[in-house]
């Protein structure tokens, strides 16, 4: 150090103030938000846009694709383009209310658990860790089979079973919130828990649940598909997994060329939309998750 | 030997004026001078100190005078001009304030001197030469100055004239006022040696006038504090100046400059009362940082103070026992357990106490515990052992929510952390009032614009809505001093609060913050590495050294005389840092000294 700087050593040095990060979405994100929205579109307007009505039988069992049935007709002859697009309504329903279920949980226990600390913490974790451990997707059934098989019950099989990995995530980001000085600040204020919770801990939260509740609709619209393709969901309701179960119940199904336009289209959209999900979901998390974010 | 019981002297305006209330210049004062003792009298102008001073040599005109003085036993004769003659001079003498006009320019200092002499003690002519040429001699002014006129004389020079004057007839209580004001440092020491040579030598009773503490701490065995015309402490020089008990005498020694003081010097908050329409009860309330209710509306009467002081003879006139205690921390302890059995012990056995209206302050290296003290103060962290205890209440161990601990308020570091990035200016200030549902809306607004104007931030609504990314370090940590504020806290606990700022902007914020602790009447705790700044603003200093208090004493004492080994190193090393003063300025000055 040469004579000067220790002479003046003692000077603080201004730090640069730290400035709000513009928000860079991946260009993924993009795509997977125009593939959703396309998705919702087609789930709102799904009455408009169905040529026909997927329950009723006004076509001949196992028909071929036509001008009148673009992608033919099932083994009872209902049109199955009107299936495919009153599925997505199914896939994004359940998908959506499913995941906002879990978040609302996850925030819930995690804020509780991380903010009071001690043996409630401790508690919870627990819980958490064990509902980790087992098996989701054999709970799920039996949990699905014994409460029956409706609509409500699959969105509260999924929902109430798929919060322990957020949790886990919201809790270790309220563990590091609660210690900033600004928390502590509204503390010494007297401000109570539920006041710290609301006003300072969630708005910060807000981020990292957006991206978990995309990654978990996704997610639970997978469950969905499965649960439906199990027989373990309303079979009313026509979602596309209930799709690809009816067309594997017929008999000899492959050895004739109908799975090119019953299967393929079913799996190939819910592949797109947990894709579309996905892609949302990494683009929202590399924007809220400081770490990610640092590395970028 | 002298004992003045009660004595009031009220000055009345003109007497066609019957509306005008009269000027209480002195209202009950007791006290007594023992023989061959010094009493000091200090006090702002305007206390009373002269009017006391001229009473007993019955020289006030034109006011009331009551009560009783006694010399001896004898009751002086106050308001009867003639018989006090056989007083004046005679037995009781006063060296005027400001020497300088008190003589008469047209007669030499001989002839002045001569003067009571002759009409007071009846000597011959030839006599009285003799013995003023003796007294000029004994106050050390050369032969020559017998026959100059007062114009020819220095200040100081004339006030020696004046203590010769005053000592011609033999008094048996010489008063001085103000014996040393507008006198230079050498010859002020030269005139207390003088005065201290007199003493030791003739052993009258003595009553010194100053405001002057320096003088009074050499003259002086004891101290009356006055103010506004009543007595507010007495007791030994040394616990009067040392360990003031009376709020007031506090402020008074604490405006007071030494050479090692190195803290910026603030005086008492607000004015002194208008003598003739005096404040009920105690007249120093209206300035008191610990006035109650009882301090408005009772007169508070001379006794024993607090436990906390030194009983030396010592009488406060305070409701509550002197200056409270405000913050007492005992044998404080902090353990943190990291990693299965490795402990460290961030505090252990801190001790520490700020007083009301008191700035102390906390320094240490890194990792000295400082931090973790403050926290364990406001609640933040909960304490192992020891015991927190605020205006009287224990604090450790209780919730944060508890309403004492709202008027403890902590400035953090980092004003970036510290405040909210998700809230404007206006919902980061009103935010306590908020979680304390104080007020409404409106007025709570209103307090957020009254604070900020005391931070010297704009109060208009452009800026009330700008979010925190927008503002300088400096600005931020503003708002943080105006959000602390807000719930106008009695004890102020700022943790580094300059750190994140530059030299210019930390500057300005240790003022700011120094003059709203003055003017609020808050105490602080002011914590920082640097000695450099502490020094600037702490009253008191208390040093840190691995969990533990290892000094803690007045700062001048702490900076010009350290006593803990490490306390010195921490002082060698600041100085290592800041004393190569910039070479061009050593060497221009060098030049100078040469040519």
């Amino acid at each position: 150090m040469t004579e000067t700087a220790a002479r003046w050593s003692t000077v603080a040095h201004q730090e640069q103030p730290e400035t709000k990060v513009r928000l860079r979405f991946p260009r993924l994100f993009w795509l997977g938000l125009v593939i959703l929205l396309l998705y919702g579109i087609i789930g709102l307007f799904a009455p408009v846009l169905a040529p026909h009505d997927p329950a009723a039988f006004d076509g001949k069992p196992l028909e071929y694709p036509s001008a009148n049935h673009l992608l033919g007709t099932n083994d009872i002859g209902q049109d199955l383009l009107s299936e495919i697009i009153f599925g997505a309504r199914v896939s994004l329903l359940v998908g959506i209310t499913a995941s906002a279920v879990s978040v609302v949980i996850a925030t819930l226990l995690a804020t509780i658990a991380a903010y009071m600390g001690g043996w409630i913490d401790a508690a919870l974790m627990r819980v958490t860790d064990l509902l980790i451990i087992i098996p989701r997707l054999p709970l799920m059934i039996l949990l699905a089979a014994y409460a029956g098989a409706s609509l409500a019950t699959t969105i509260l099989v999924i929902g109430l079973l798929g919060w322990p990995q957020l949790a886990r995530v919201v809790r270790a980001q309220v563990l590091s919130l609660r210690r900033r000085p600004h928390v502590n600040a509204a503390r010494l204020f007297g401000a109570s828990a539920p006041y710290v919770i609301r006003r300072h801990l969630i708005p910060a939260l807000l981020p990292i649940l957006a991206a978990g509740f995309v990654t978990h609709a996704g997610h639970a619209a997978m469950m969905e598909a499965g649960l439906a393709f199990l027989g373990l969901g309303d079979p009313t309701m026509k979602s596309w997994g209930l799709t690809i179960r009816y067309a594997l119940n017929v008999k000899g199904f492959f050895f004739g060329d109908q799975w090119l336009w019953w299967i393929l289209p079913a799996g190939f959209n819910l592949a797109m939309l947990l894709m579309a999900f996905a892609f949302v979901g990494i683009g929202l998390e590399a924007v809220a998750n400081p770490r990610i974010r640092r590395h970028r | 030997m002298l004992e003045i019981r009660d004595l009031h002297v009220h000055y009345h305006p003109a007497a066609d004026d019957t509306s005008a209330r009269p000027v209480r210049a002195l209202d009950g004062v007791s006290l007594r001078v023992e023989h061959g003792e010094a009493l000091g009298i200090i006090g702002e102008s305007g206390s009373g100190k002269t009017t006391l001073a001229l009473a007993l040599m019955g020289l006030v005109r034109g006011a009331r005078v009551h009560g009783e003085v006694y010399l001896h036993g004898q009751r002086l004769p106050l308001t009867d001009e003639a018989s006090m003659r056989q007083w004046r001079w005679l037995r009781i003498a006063l060296s005027f304030q400001s020497a300088g006009s008190a003589f008469d320019p047209v007669y030499t200092i001989g002839e002045q001197v001569v003067e009571p002499i002759r009409t007071h003690l009846r000597f011959s002519r030839e006599a009285a030469i003799a013995r003023a040429r003796d007294l000029l001699r004994q106050v050390g002014l050369p032969a020559e100055r017998f026959d100059h006129y007062p114009h020819q004389l220095s200040g100081g020079e004339k006030q020696r004239a004046m203590i010769a004057m005053a000592l011609s007839c033999d008094p048996e209580l010489l008063i001085l006022d103000e014996p040393t004001a507008g006198l230079d440092v050498l010859t002020r020491a030269a005139l207390v040696d003088l005065v201290l040579r007199l003493r030791e030598r003739t052993r009258m009773a003595m009553i010194v006038i100053a405001h002057d503490l320096g003088d009074i701490a050499r003259l002086c065995d004891r101290t009356a504090v006055l103010y506004a015309g009543r007595m507010l402490e007495i007791g030994s020089t040394t616990e009067i100046l040392d360990d003031p008990a009376h709020p007031y005498t506090w402020g008074l020694v604490n405006a007071y400059p030494l050479i090692t003081r190195t803290k910026d010097l603030w005086g008492i908050r607000g004015l002194a009362p208008d003598p003739a329409d005096p404040p009920r009860g105690c007249r120093f309330q209206p300035r008191c940082t610990q006035s109650i209710e009882e301090c408005c509306q009772k007169v508070p009467s001379l006794g024993e103070p607090a436990a906390a002081y030194g009983k030396n003879q010592r009488l406060v006139a305070c409701h509550r026992g002197g200056l409270l205690t405000m913050l007492s921390v005992d044998g404080l302890r902090k353990v943190y357990r990291c990693r299965g059995r490795q402990t460290v012990e961030a505090v252990r056995n801190a001790t520490i106490q700020i007083r009301e209206g008191e700035v102390v302050g906390l320094v240490g290296e890194s990792g000295s515990g400082k931090s973790t003290l403050a926290r364990l103060i406001v609640g933040l962290e909960a304490p192992d052992a020891g015991s927190v205890r605020f205006e009287g209440e224990e604090l450790a161990g209780r919730r944060l929510s508890e309403l004492a601990r709202r008027r403890i308020q902590l400035i953090f570091q980092d004003p970036y952390e510290a405040l909210s990035p998700r809230l404007t200016v206006m919902e980061l200030i009103r935010e306590p009032l908020d979680i304390q549902r104080i007020g409404s809306r409106r007025d709570r607004e209103d307090r957020v614009r009254e604070v900020l104007a005391a931070v010297n931030l704009p109060t208009q609504p452009a800026f009330l809505g700008r979010y925190t990314d927008g503002l300088s370090g400096g600005q931020l940590q503003r708002i943080a001093v105006a959000r602390a504020l807000v719930l106008q806290p009695k004890l102020i606990i700022a943790d580094e609060p300059v750190s994140m700022l530059d030299a210019s902007e930390s500057a300005k914020l240790i003022r700011l913050l120094k003059r709203l602790q003055n003017e609020r009447g808050m105490a602080m705790l002011f914590i920082s590495h640097e000695l450099a700044l502490v020094r600037k603003v702490a009253d008191r200093i208390a040093v840190m050294r691995n969990g533990e208090i290892v000094e803690f004493r007045p700062s001048h004492l702490v900076l010009s005389a350290p006593r803990h080994p490490y306390t010195q190193s921490l002082i060698a090393a600041s100085q290592a840092l800041l004393a190569p003063m910039p070479m061009t300025l050593v060497s221009d000055e060098r030049s100078l000294v040469h040519s």
